[in-house]
């Protein structure tokens, strides 16, 4: 958290000079945090969902994670907002992950559990049986083989390459959201790449 | 940082991924994406309500208001020291509008005769009086 202080702060400008003032820098500060969390659903629903893979839990994450920067850090400058949101989202991916090993060793020791509440809405997991393209069928075989390879990676190689080159944090930022040094980062990014090359080596998109 | 910016020191197989990543959000399902916005809208209502307000801004000036209200109003700590004149001034005052008191002023010449007989007859009594 230390070092949040260092990076610069736009609040100054946002001080009140008058009524109006204080009535425009409410309502913008609404606004950028809609806008702000509307710039990161996707992509953090698409991050805990690599990790989770499984939707509902995915979108759990989400929103808990949305839930607690409105909640809690709403009032920090919007630069901060962005490692803030994926530290959170991490955190609230590795509670569901920890939860999910518990359950499932709890359940392997109860012979009578049934499976049909992992298992989910039949209907939406069944497979699309419409015709598509050859291309779009391509890309989503794709998608699912770097998903795969993805899921495979330890967690914070995983977080740093999703991070750094899904959603384009630098490596500053990368740091923050991990809580790790700069250094950290590059090495877990490294080597979350040369994995990914071990595995998809005949990746081609 | 920009996608330019990003795309400039990445490998051909760093900007596949990204790419392949980045269309998989543009083709996001529609159920999905109203979820997300929902999901988005709960959390905006769960903004505290003095962030959410006015109140924020106005909150220190109130209280600042208030406390310069206590400041006057409230006794000081240090007290001014009252003279007993200025204490017994309300007694005085009283006996002074009494109509009583108007009428012992009239009876002094009175109790002044019956003191100088009272003093006589003492004096009278401490030496005895040959006569008898």
């Amino acid at each position: 958290m230390q070092a949040f202080a260092t990076l610069p702060s736009q609040t100054a400008d946002l001080l009140p000079l008058g009524n109006v003032r204080l009535r425009d820098t409410t309502q913008d500060g609404a606004r950028a945090l809609e806008s702000f969390l509307a710039g990161v659903e996707r992509k953090g629903f698409r991050i805990a969902q690599i990790a989770l893979r499984h939707e509902a839990d995915a979108l759990d994450a989400v929103q808990d994670a949305m839930m607690q920067l409105a909640h809690r850090y709403a009032s920090r400058p919007p630069q901060e907002w962005k490692p803030l949101f994926y530290r959170i989202l991490e955190n609230r991916i590795r509670d569901m992950q920890r939860r999910r090993i518990v359950r499932q060793r709890v359940m392997a020791w109860i012979p009578w559990h049934g499976e049909d509440d992992e298992a989910g809405d039949a209907l939406e997991q069944a497979p699309d049986n419409a015709p598509q393209p050859a291309v779009q069928v391509e890309s989503d075989e794709m998608m699912r083989a770097l998903e795969q390879a993805l899921s495979q990676l330890p967690g914070r190689q995983r977080q740093a390459f999703l991070l750094r080159n899904f959603e384009g944090l630098d490596v500053q930022e990368t740091a923050l959201a991990m809580k790790c040094s700069q250094g950290s980062v590059k090495t877990h990014y490294f080597r979350a790449l040369q994995a990914l090359r071990a595995k998809l080596g005949d990746f081609r998109p | 940082m920009n996608v330019e910016d990003m795309n400039e020191g990445m490998s051909e197989f760093e900007r596949q991924v990204r790419q392949l990543l980045n269309d998989s959000v543009e083709r996001m399902p529609a159920a999905v994406r109203s979820q997300l916005t929902q999901a988005r809208y709960a959390a905006l209502a769960t903004r505290p309500f003095w962030q959410r307000s006015l109140v924020r801004h106005w909150a220190p000036a109130g209280a600042a208001a208030v406390l310069a209200v206590l400041l006057l109003v409230a006794p000081r700590g240090e007290h001014p020291a009252v003279s007993p004149i200025a204490s017994a001034m309300p007694e005085d005052m009283e006996l002074l509008a009494d109509s009583d008191a108007l009428q012992l002023g009239n009876d002094q010449d009175l109790d002044a005769d019956f003191y100088e007989w009272a003093a006589g007859e003492a004096q009278g009594a401490a030496a005895p009086s040959l006569g008898t």
